[in-house]
């Protein structure tokens, strides 16, 4: 911390210089104060208007801490999330919202990942019990002898050759 | 007259690269097609030769960057003065035009190293002749879409610098070196697997050959996601490490396929099956790289680190396009050689969980890649403005995660081929209640929402997973020989690296997943205004702002606030959260200041200015759960798959009991 | 070959899509106002004192209803908006009578230095006010600076424009309203 307190005499020109630098962003400018956690949780569920696909609860942009304020300030007066998320909607369109609503032409974002895993699943399983048909057309070891042979090898078998390891090991 | 300046020297090792690339795509293929051995090694050597040359280049753009040479028009576009050292070689990869360069050397050295070590089989030539054609896009795109290497004929004093959000923290010299060193990776068995297609050797000699190539590409990709999410919590000022962004996004999917890629290929190694889904998987996770590159750098789809829109787009889509369109069509017209004639003797068996994670991971990577590119879709097709943000991808994502990790704890313990009921019976009970014990815990402790307290039981169940591998393992051997737990142990872990490795990579995969539990799921995000001298309470601490400072190191400016910070009473640390300038560039850059715990993480970023005479300011504080632990899981993910991948010791063939058994495995 | 031409179709389209993408440049220009066809809200804004003689301190948005509008916002650090300032003030000059123009400095707090100095820089004589926490610019739920919504007479909102307007753009609008 030395480094940084020594490094504070650099004091008031160095001070007006860093000021004014930092006044040319327009976000710097906005008056800001404190905010709720609920804020940041409402906030993180808005896009900011003005980023490139940013939340309002993670932008720097002026008018992402705006947004904040005002949510801040809508909570204080007694609304709740959804009512927040209603107002920017009504203004903005559906386009704020980062949780698309499940309706029209967003319905097929919501359905196909999920018809996409019950597809796949589902033709595992067709493919599955057509490989075992396949499988069980071969003559089977009669499966004393099997767990005769795993009973001895099973115990005493450190692994196949280095690459070829993977049969677990069984008490 | 001719000047022999460091951009003229990189030009024309990037042109010369470029001729000797060509002429290996087509000596390797021509050799490989009329079995012409002079040709072939003409082609390999010619490997060394584009490397060498590319490496010239490298070294030219290096040499530009340190010593400030503004005639190139890479180095007065992005570089300065007065930047420290570091951010100077870090500028190599800052911006597009050199972080394609960099692409393409990383390419080049792989392709030479291949060259060298691939035992020469029928599929090397081909593969040596694709990996060249990569190379000759790559090397092509430097050349004539993105050329760092211009020479300006009237060079500036100085230049701007890099970007700020990429000078802001030394991440960045190491998250993007370490996804290229991802995606050149998973090219080297795509080159086999289009060489396997042409010789018609759909075998698993293609996959046995990259093997290595593989986990250590995928490992790289898992390293470089981790450390992109650190870079993003530390930088971005707003303590979240993973955002759902389109760069991210780009990231994560053929992060996917190639985590897919890397389960199933076992069961063809083990199992003869599964030959075009494997091939199909390498195509798929090869071209992601491609799509996701053109994604992110032609300004298609709008992303918060799109950081340099180029000229590229266009060529990259051409590129996805035709290695698309090629191999699969590959694929097809050998359709009769890679088409499985399976069979399957039960589907409650390794290869069956292997499967099933298959479609998870493949789901996963469609729904991600729906939700990037669905705006763009909605757009062409109805011309309305779509937004998909991180809620969409959580909702989605987060219940096929649950079961990828239901799955991660049963494929281990399941044997190839059939599970015996009764010890995998015995065994779900064990996990399961540990997985009830665990959620009991969190529930006991207060935890109520839905999928951290599942992720917890998940938790439970794939810890006791695990000891029942290792004891599974471990027990009988040691009952049988006598020999210490440890010591059967130590020789466990030293035969079975592969499958010791991969215990510790999932092992890594549950620590990330707690982290991000934690993190995501119980964050506190607050702003505090703190009056200087004023304890304010936060999370069970107390923050006290003692003064502002400002200072200038290398270049930056920095004017923030010193906050001690109490807990019970005790200062346990100074955070000193700021806003960064860097040299010119107007652009402010909240910079946070992390008090790391293995618990929780205190993060406190300037929310409002700093002025001398203010009496308060204002600070975003966040808390935020085991954080830490996805760090300290990506690094154990790294180990294992490091460890899986470090050299086996040619096998001790004295068996344990070799006197007993001696004989059975002869 | 029917599995090449699966493929091929698959890649086509994939092809389609991001060809149109290129085309289409920047994915977040233009996107449609919400507020089409509805209401313009109202609000009463502060004005900057060049216009306390005509309008007033405060422009209530409702004591003027019964005019089309033209609802412009622009902040002093925005660089288009230097570049439209003229056409406003020229379609100010010309349809006064029939059209009110209305100026709104947003997103830019706290300064009003800067506003002033634009607006005498371009001599503004339609009334410009001050949005200062930028609340207006949420109301209308704005995508950035400059944009400029179209107002019919009866209050609803015709049309909005992003980016800079010009002279000839706003003559047609204003044209269709009043017909």
């Amino acid at each position: 911390m030395t480094r940084l307190r020594t490094s504070r005499s650099l004091a008031p020109l160095a001070w007006l210089a860093l000021l004014a630098l930092l006044a040319l962003a327009p976000a710097a400018a906005a008056q800001e104060q404190e905010l709720d956690p609920r804020v940041f949780e409402i906030a993180n569920e808005l896009r900011c208007p003005t980023c490139v696909s940013e939340s309002v609860g993670q932008s720097n942009a002026a008018i992402a801490r705006e947004m904040r304020t005002l949510i801040q300030e809508q909570l204080e007066t007694g609304a709740n999330r959804a009512e927040v998320l209603v107002f920017f909607q009504e203004r903005y369109g559906d386009w704020i919202l980062l949780d698309p609503p499940k309706r029209g032409v967003n319905l097929a974002l919501w359905l196909l990942p999920v018809a996409a895993a019950l597809g796949g699943l589902t033709m595992l399983g067709v493919l599955l019990r057509r490989w075992r048909a396949a499988g069980a057309a071969h003559v089977e070891a009669d499966p004393a002898d099997v767990a005769r042979v795993r009973a001895v090898l099973g115990a005493t078998d450190v692994g196949g050759p280095a690459e070829e390891d993977d049969e677990p090991w069984r008490t | 007259m001719f000047d022999l300046s460091l951009g003229v020297l990189g030009s024309a090792g990037v042109a010369l690269a470029l001729a000797f690339s060509v002429y290996a795509a087509i000596a390797g293929a021509v050799g490989a097609q009329r079995r012409d051995a002079r040709l072939q090694t003409s082609a390999r050597l010619t490997s060394i030769g584009v490397f060498l040359a590319v490496t010239t280049a490298v070294v030219a753009m290096m040499a530009a960057l340190l010593t400030d040479d503004f005639s190139v028009k890479y180095v007065a576009e992005h570089s300065r003065i007065d930047s420290p050292l570091w951010v100077k070689v870090v500028t190599l990869w800052a911006a597009l035009e050199g972080s394609v360069l960099l692409w393409a050397w990383l390419l080049t050295g792989y392709t030479a190293i291949l060259s060298v070590t691939t035992p020469n089989t029928a599929l090397r030539p081909w593969a040596i002749s694709v990996m060249h054609t990569v190379q000759v896009f790559f090397l092509g795109v430097v050349a004539f879409a993105a050329n760092p290497f211009i020479v300006l004929a009237a060079p500036p004093l100085d230049g701007p610098g890099a970007n700020p959000l990429l000078q802001n923290h030394w991440m960045m010299a190491v998250h993007p070196v370490l996804m290229y060193l991802g995606f050149v990776g998973l090219t080297v068995p795509f080159a086999f697997a289009m060489a396997a297609l042409i010789t018609k050797r759909p075998g698993t000699e293609w996959m046995r050959l990259t093997r290595r190539w593989t986990l250590a590409g995928w490992g790289f990709l898992t390293a470089a996601i981790i450390s992109g999410g650190w870079w993003s919590y530390e930088v971005l000022g707003w303590g979240g490490f993973w955002a759902w962004d389109p760069v991210e996004n780009v990231s994560i999917m053929p992060w996917l396929t190639a985590t897919a890629f890397i389960h199933s290929v076992q069961v063809q190694e083990r199992r003869r099956m599964l030959k075009a889904w494997n091939l199909l998987l390498i195509v798929l996770t090869f071209s992601l790289t491609l799509l996701g590159t053109f994604l992110i750098r032609s300004g298609v789809i709008s992303s918060v680190h799109a950081f340099g829109d180029g000229p590229v787009g266009p060529y990259f889509l051409t590129f996805f396009l035709i290695v698309a369109f090629a191999s699969l069509t590959l694929v097809a017209l050998r359709w009769d050689q890679v088409r499985d004639r399976s069979e399957l003797d039960a589907v409650v068996s390794r290869e069956g969980a292997f499967l099933g994670v298959n479609v998870l991971f493949l789901s996963l990577a469609f729904a991600v890649l729906l939700g990037t590119i669905f705006p763009l879709l909605v757009e062409a097709v109805t011309g309305a403005r779509v937004t998909v943000g991180a809620p969409f991808f959580d909702q989605v994502s987060l219940p096929l995660w649950m079961i990828v990790f239901a799955l991660m704890g049963v494929g281990p313990l399941l044997p190839w081929r059939r599970a015996e009921t009764q010890t995998l019976k015995r065994n779900l009970t064990w996990m399961l209640g540990a997985a009830a014990l665990a959620a009991g815990i969190a529930l006991a402790l207060g935890m109520r929402k839905v999928y951290p307290t599942i992720t917890i039981g998940l938790a439970g169940w794939n810890l006791a997973s695990f000891a029942l591998l290792l004891a599974g393992a471990i027990v009988p051997r040691a009952r049988i020989t006598g020999r210490s737990f440890a010591s059967v142990f130590k020789s466990y872990a030293y035969e079975n690296k592969r499958r010791f490795g991969s215990m510790i990579v999932h092992l890594g995969a549950v620590i990330v997943a707690l982290g991000i539990t934690g993190a995501s799921g119980y964050r506190v995000d607050q702003q505090l205004r703190l009056e200087y001298g004023v304890p304010t309470a936060f999370q069970g601490y107390e923050l006290v702002a003692t003064e502002p400072f400002a200072e200038r190191t290398g270049g930056r400016l920095s004017v923030g606030v010193l906050v001690d910070v109490f807990q019970n009473g005790r200062q346990v640390t100074t955070l000193s959260p700021r806003i960064n300038t860097f040299g010119n560039q107007q652009m402010n850059v909240p910079t946070a200041s992390v008090r790391y715990t293995i618990g929780h993480d205190l993060y406190l970023s300037l929310a409002g200015s700093v002025t001398p005479d203010a009496p308060s300011v204002i600070i975003r504080a966040v808390q935020s759960p085991m954080v830490t632990w996805i760090w300290i899981g990506g690094a154990v993910m790294a180990l294992g798959t490091i460890y899986t991948l470090s050299p086996a010791r040619e096998r001790v063939r004295r068996r344990v009991t070799s006197e007993s058994t001696a004989g059975v495995e002869a | 070959m029917r599995r090449v031409f699966v493929s091929g179709l698959v890649v086509t389209m994939l092809g389609a899509l991001f060809v149109f993408g290129l085309l289409r440049g920047q994915p977040d220009r233009d996107i449609p106002s919400n507020l089409i066809g509805r209401t313009s809200p109202a609000f009463a804004l502060p004005l900057y004192e060049h216009y306390a003689a005509a309008f007033g301190p405060v422009l209530d948005l409702e004591a003027h209803r019964g005019r089309p509008m033209i609802i412009n916002f622009w902040a002093s650090w925005c660089g288009p908006c230097y570049e439209e300032a003229p056409h406003l003030e020229r379609i100010w000059q010309r349809y006064q009578d029939d059209v009110l123009v209305i100026g709104i400095q947003t997103q830019d707090r706290d300064a009003r230095a800067a506003g002033r100095a634009f607006i005498d820089r371009f001599g503004l004589s339609f009334p410009n006010a001050i949005d200062n926490d930028s609340r207006v610019s949420i109301t209308y739920g704005l995508f950035g600076v400059p944009e400029t919504f179209f107002v019919k007479a009866d209050g609803t909102v015709m049309h909005k424009h992003a980016g800079p307007v010009t002279e000839a753009m706003m003559t047609e609008r204003i044209e269709a309203m009043l017909r």
